[in-house]
């Protein structure tokens, strides 16, 4: 029982450490430092802001 | 672009747009074997899984039903249900979309894609061993973990190998910002194998004895949900809802703090659901105040999405994958402050035991991550086959059949559930009154598992579609129609 109860401890430090350590990390390796550049990258020249990319498929007559 | 690509070394007056097109449509083409793979036994198992499911509702309602079948017991068909669509569904759904996501936002071609394959192959075997194992009656007693332990292993060789995958895609990304999908996608990939490992070695392998056993076993299976089918599908929204409307997330600020405290919070939520067990009573508190504190990140993500989505809200008229994901999106709002509310000893109390919480289970995997899966899946398979969707009439079928077949379960199990927790709660009444209660709502639910499972019947009939590529040839490379002709020549609710 006692055992278990420590694993688990251990278990939930450890996930919530694994998040401590990442996010020090990102935040020393600037990820957070210029953040409405970040929330851009998913677009690119072919498909910039302000191009919708998806659409119900219509029957095409030619 | 950083640096010049091959293509604009030999040929330096491509246009850039074309060279995105062209590095974009390579991306997507390396991940074609092995996401169709996953998404292909996906759809077979939710079929399956969804099946038994529905044999198992309405033997809740006519206990008779095929008795005479040892190995369609109930006992038996609940746990085949449950697995199959937790591990043989959404788990490859969540894997295919993951693969997908993860190469196109690392921007490099899908590496060692024979080590997927071998992963995709590797899986489903375990899950066809777990699923015989099951029936024949070698099921464990320990929720979401039933799969007999020779099943076990196989499964968890085949999602290190995905875990491997992730973290050399990671490590191979082109340079620059890492987006916040990723963040999710690279969390849970590295979390779901160590969860996995953690609960079959001290449940399996080496059990622990007593109450931690049932701590422990809560606590996985409440961080599958929270660590694993959340990020994936929050992950998707946040990719899929900018990218199909073409605007960025409203605040990318409010977004890193939803991974954040997610991330932070959630692995201390399991032990709700020992509230009133025999068990350290520190434990449950702390897991209370941290189902609480998950009042973060789904508010700052409810509010992001809504926020992205306002003005763009007819986007839902013309766009299949957005109006899953919104419908996907909304659901985890709910369900998640739903979760919450119930991790309040005063509600736990009435709800624990009740089809309340199994309202509460449909609502989060199905409603919220199933719903974002079939959105993902119509924009993923389009490019991936080079084909259009050929019907956009069954497309529609599919989401009402499921958004109605959903919401009419959620709200039958969440009332018969409610009539049913308040009648064991009164002393003066009986246990039987309880099952009396809940009977015609649990009918209703028989009624919704058929209108659920006749969407899927269609989307899996659209997928077989694809892959054959049956139907009329659409015009030209472009995927979707494009933006630029009339929408409202397609536009039909």
């Amino acid at each position: 029982m006692t055992a278990g109860i420590l694993l688990l401890v251990f278990g939930l430090i450890f996930l919530s450490g694994s998040a401590l350590l990442a996010i020090y990390w990102a935040a020393k390796s600037g990820q957070f430092s210029n953040l409405s550049e970040g929330a851009a990258t998913i677009f690119d020249e072919d498909e910039p802001v302000g191009k919708a990319t998806d659409r119900f498929p219509v029957k095409n007559s030619q | 672009m950083n640096s010049p690509s091959l293509l604009s070394s030999i040929n330096p007056s491509t246009e850039p747009d074309t060279l995105d097109s062209i590095e974009r449509s390579e991306i997507d083409a390396s991940t074609r074997i092995p996401v169709l793979l996953f998404f292909g036994s996906a759809i077979f198992w939710l079929l399956v899984g969804s099946s038994l499911g529905l044999l198992a509702a309405w033997k809740m309602t006519n206990p008779g039903l095929l008795d005479s079948f040892g190995w369609l017991t109930f006992g038996r068909i609940r746990p085949a249900h449950l697995n199959l669509v937790a591990y043989g569904w959404s788990a490859p759904a969540a894997i295919g979309v993951g693969l997908w996501l993860t190469a196109r936002l690392c921007r490099v071609p899908l590496l060692h894609s024979k080590l997927l394959i071998s992963a995709a192959i590797m899986w489903n075997l375990g899950i066809l061993v777990g699923l015989c194992g099951i029936l024949i009656g070698d099921g464990r007693s320990i929720e979401w973990l039933e799969f007999p332990a020779y099943s076990t292993p196989i499964l968890f060789v085949s999602f290190a190998c995905i875990g491997i995958w992730t973290i050399i895609m990671f490590r191979f990304r082109k340079p620059g910002h890492i987006y916040v999908s990723q963040w999710y996608l690279f969390a849970a990939f590295l979390w779901f194998p160590w969860l996995y490992a953690t609960a079959n070695i001290l449940l399996v392998w080496q059990p622990v004895q007593g109450p931690a056993q049932g701590a422990i076993n809560w606590w996985y299976a409440h961080n599958v949900l929270g660590l694993w089918y959340t990020p994936i599908g929050l992950a998707a929204a946040y990719y899929f809802i900018p990218k199909v409307i073409g605007r960025p997330i409203h605040s990318y600020y409010l977004s890193i703090l939803g991974f954040w405290s997610l991330a932070l919070f959630y692995s201390w939520n399991g032990m709700h659901h020992l509230i009133g067990g025999p068990f350290p009573a520190w434990m449950v508190s702390a897991s209370v105040v941290a189902s609480i504190m998950m009042f973060i990140p789904v508010i700052t993500t409810a509010i992001n999405h809504h926020m992205t989505m306002r003005g763009h809200f007819e986007a839902l008229q013309w766009s299949p994958t957005l109006r899953f994901i919104v419908f996907g999106a909304v659901s985890y709002t709910v369900v998640s402050l739903q979760g919450s509310s119930m991790a309040i000893p005063a509600l736990n109390t009435i709800t624990h035991f009740t089809d309340y919480t199994v309202g509460h289970a449909h609502l989060g995997l199905y409603a919220f991550f199933t719903m974002i899966m079939f959105g993902s899946m119509y924009y993923i398979v389009p490019r991936l086959v080079g084909w259009e969707w050929p019907s956009a009439t069954l497309i529609r079928w599919h989401f009402w059949l499921s958004a109605v077949g959903i919401l009419l379960m959620v709200s039958a199990l969440t009332i018969g559930g409610l009539l049913q927790g308040l009648a064991l709660y009164d002393v003066a009444s009986t246990f039987r009154s309880s099952f009396e209660f809940a009977h015609p709502f649990r009918i209703l639910r028989g009624i919704s598992g058929f209108i659920l499972l006749s969407g899927q019947i269609i989307f899996a009939y659209l997928f077989v579609q694809m892959l054959l590529k049956l139907g009329s040839p659409k015009q030209g490379p472009a995927l979707f129609v494009k933006p630029s002709e009339n929408p409202n020549d397609s536009v039909a609710i």
